[in-house]
């Protein structure tokens, strides 16, 4: 199967000199359509920077990176903007929603702003909150709905423009554990029911039971991706209990 | 994107209604200050533009349309005899003392006419018979300016408006015409008479004159009679437009009142920017992240910017909306004080397009500040 996205030898150092802290290194990393990939590790361990270079936010210092098959080290912000905006849907611990617009408008707008080629964004805007269980709740203001409700509509807006891969930054640290193992659940059945690809960097070791692969970074280095299996036998019974 | 960038806006509310009445208070600003100096100058060059003639004559070196020199009687007869005249008429145009019941004095401009006057005379009349103004003692004057001569009745005059008898300079007065809106650019009251009587109010000597209006024969040109009239010794000629726009420019550059009203006017777009900026940019603020993860999501650049405009132009629509109806409230408050705020459909035009114009600058530095926002900062916490 190709990858959606190719990491090749990526490397970043932030400031120069003496001053420069090397934040990734070497980093290999393939992401696949329909599989959930967990990204793990301390803070400050790069987990971050490397959803950043992933999601196209952020150029890497070394090493070269595709996205279906085309090299996208040379491009231009508008060429990445442009890619961000049809292969990329974000969610973000904080939700990011406006406050001062519906669920039903978060979801809609952005759609407009990116310029995709929904022909109806209300419509599509509709059909995925109902997707992700909100279609009681379109008209409400973020202030109105409880944090899973906020991270719903989020995804909800992730998938506005039909991206085939959803990056997830501590999508689930905001929730009380229900509703941050609900909206885990909504986005695995989002990779396995809809062929996407789901990268979710998280401190959290219970969501590993809904990853296909889980990668840990430790001080810039991301180590090969494993299977959340072995990674169990590994940990013994104490990560289940907590 | 209107409806976006609208509840953007207006979420919060007390910062919109801010926002609006600072853009609010600089188009009144700008509309009551142009508009007062509009009325200003329109009242400087009222007589001109007011009179028929194609030609305004008057003494050489007179600057002043007010304050104008007289010359020699003998000129008006060289002036009717040119080639290219069709008619000319004489007026005297100068100051003189009205005699208030009160025992005091106001200065009034007293403005001379011919008998059989052609080329200018009191317009807007509202009462009386102008044409009695050719009687000995026959004065037209503007009913705003009785308050001034003591008339109203408030100010000890005994026999307020048409048919009060006063003294001008030392010689009997009678109304016996009133206008509305003739008002002089210097506050003393326009008193229309006729030639002999102005000359006896002004302490005019009966061979002077102030100036010669000349209406062009069919067939010649303006410029053409300006030039051959100008060859008069002692005299400039001058096309009635251009009459209108060098006394304008007299009061205007000369006296600094234009400056006046002009920095008063700049002031108020400043205050415009300054909150409207300032509430815009806070805005921005306080939504950066949300802006961010739009940027983040491959958002076009020119698509938020649009946003921010777009908020920009609906307190400048509102604003302009409030600020232009207070400004016509005001227009009839200051009415009464006998100042005039001309709201030409020009100056509210331009001053829409100013106000536009205005918070679409203001937005600037909420733009440069999305433009430049790092899309990786939404991943920063």
């Amino acid at each position: 199967m190709q990858p959606i996205v190719r990491l090749s030898g990526i490397g970043k150092t932030y400031g120069a000199g003496e001053t420069a802290v090397s934040a990734l290194v070497d980093a290999e990393l393939d992401v696949f359509p329909g599989e959930v990939l967990l990204i793990e590790g301390p803070s400050g361990s790069g987990k971050t920077t490397l959803l950043s270079i992933l999601g196209l936010l952020l150029r890497p210092s070394a090493g070269t990176m595709s996205v279906h098959g085309r090299d996208v080290g040379k491009m231009r912000e508008s060429e990445l903007a442009a890619i961000r905006a049809s292969v990329f849907g974000f969610v973000f611990q904080g939700f990011n929603l406006f406050p001062a617009l519906t669920a039903l408008e978060n979801v809609s707008y952005p759609m407009r702003l990116k310029g995709t080629s929904v022909k109806s964004p209300e419509a599509e805007a509709r059909r995925l909150l109902e997707l992700v269980g909100l279609g009681e709740r379109m008209k409400h203001l973020p202030a109105d709905l409880s944090g899973g409700q906020k991270q719903r509509v989020a995804i909800a807006r992730a998938l506005g423009g039909d991206p085939p891969v959803i990056l997830g930054d501590e999508p689930t640290a905001a929730l009380d554990s229900k509703t941050a193992l609900a909206v885990m659940e909504l986005l695995g059945s989002l990779a396995k029911q809809h062929g996407r690809a789901v990268v979710v960097v998280t401190h959290d070791p219970r969501l590993e039971r809904y990853a296909d692969r889980v990668v840990r970074v430790e001080d810039g280095r991301v180590l090969a991706p494993e299977r959340p299996s072995q990674r169990t036998s590994l940990a013994g019974h104490e990560r289940h209990a907590a | 994107m209107w409806s976006f960038a609208r509840k953007i806006l207006m979420h919060d509310k007390v910062k919109f209604a801010v926002a609006a009445a600072g853009v609010s208070m600089s188009v009144m600003l700008v509309l009551v200050q142009i508009g007062l100096y509009l009325g200003f100058m329109e009242n400087a060059s009222n007589l001109i533009d007011h009179s028929t003639a194609d030609v305004w004559v008057t003494g050489e070196g007179n600057e002043n349309f007010d304050f104008a020199a007289p010359m020699d009687e003998r000129v008006y007869y060289r002036i009717a005899s040119t080639p290219g005249v069709d008619r000319a008429e004489r007026v005297v145009l100068a100051f003189g003392q009205f005699r208030l019941a009160s025992g005091g004095n106001q200065g009034v401009e007293v403005v001379g006419l011919e008998r059989d006057a052609e080329l200018l005379s009191p317009w807007n009349v509202v009462g009386g018979d102008v044409r009695r103004i050719h009687e000995v003692d026959g004065i037209a004057v503007d009913r705003s300016e009785l308050p001034k001569l003591g008339l109203d009745g408030a100010d000890g005059g005994a026999s307020p408006g048409l048919g009060a008898r006063n003294e001008i300079t030392g010689f009997r007065s009678r109304i016996v015409a009133m206008t509305s809106g003739i008002r002089s650019f210097t506050t003393s009251p326009f008193v229309f008479t006729n030639l002999e009587t102005a000359r006896a109010y002004t302490r005019t000597r009966d061979d002077r004159i102030t100036y010669v209006l000349v209406r062009r024969a069919p067939g010649t040109s303006v410029d053409a009679l300006v030039a051959r009239l100008d060859r008069i010794p002692g005299v400039e000629a001058h096309a009635r437009p251009s009459f209108s726009t060098r006394t304008r420019d007299y009061w205007s550059s000369r006296t600094g009142v234009g400056t006046g009203f002009f920095m008063t006017a700049v002031m108020g777009v400043i205050v415009g920017l300054v909150v409207v900026g300032q509430i815009l940019y806070s805005g921005t603020l306080e939504h950066l992240k949300e802006y961010g993860t739009l940027k983040a999501m491959g958002a076009k650049a020119g698509a938020i910017v649009r946003v921010i405009l777009y908020q920009a132009l609906i307190s400048a629509l509102v604003g302009y909306v409030i600020g232009g109806g207070l400004s016509f409230l005001v227009r009839e408050g200051v009415r009464a004080a006998a100042l005039n705020v001309v709201l030409s459909p020009n100056l509210l035009a331009s001053t829409a397009v100013l106000t536009a114009v205005m918070c679409s600058a203001a937005a600037i530095l909420s733009i440069v500040k999305v433009l430049r926002l790092d899309p990786a900062s939404v991943f920063k916490g």
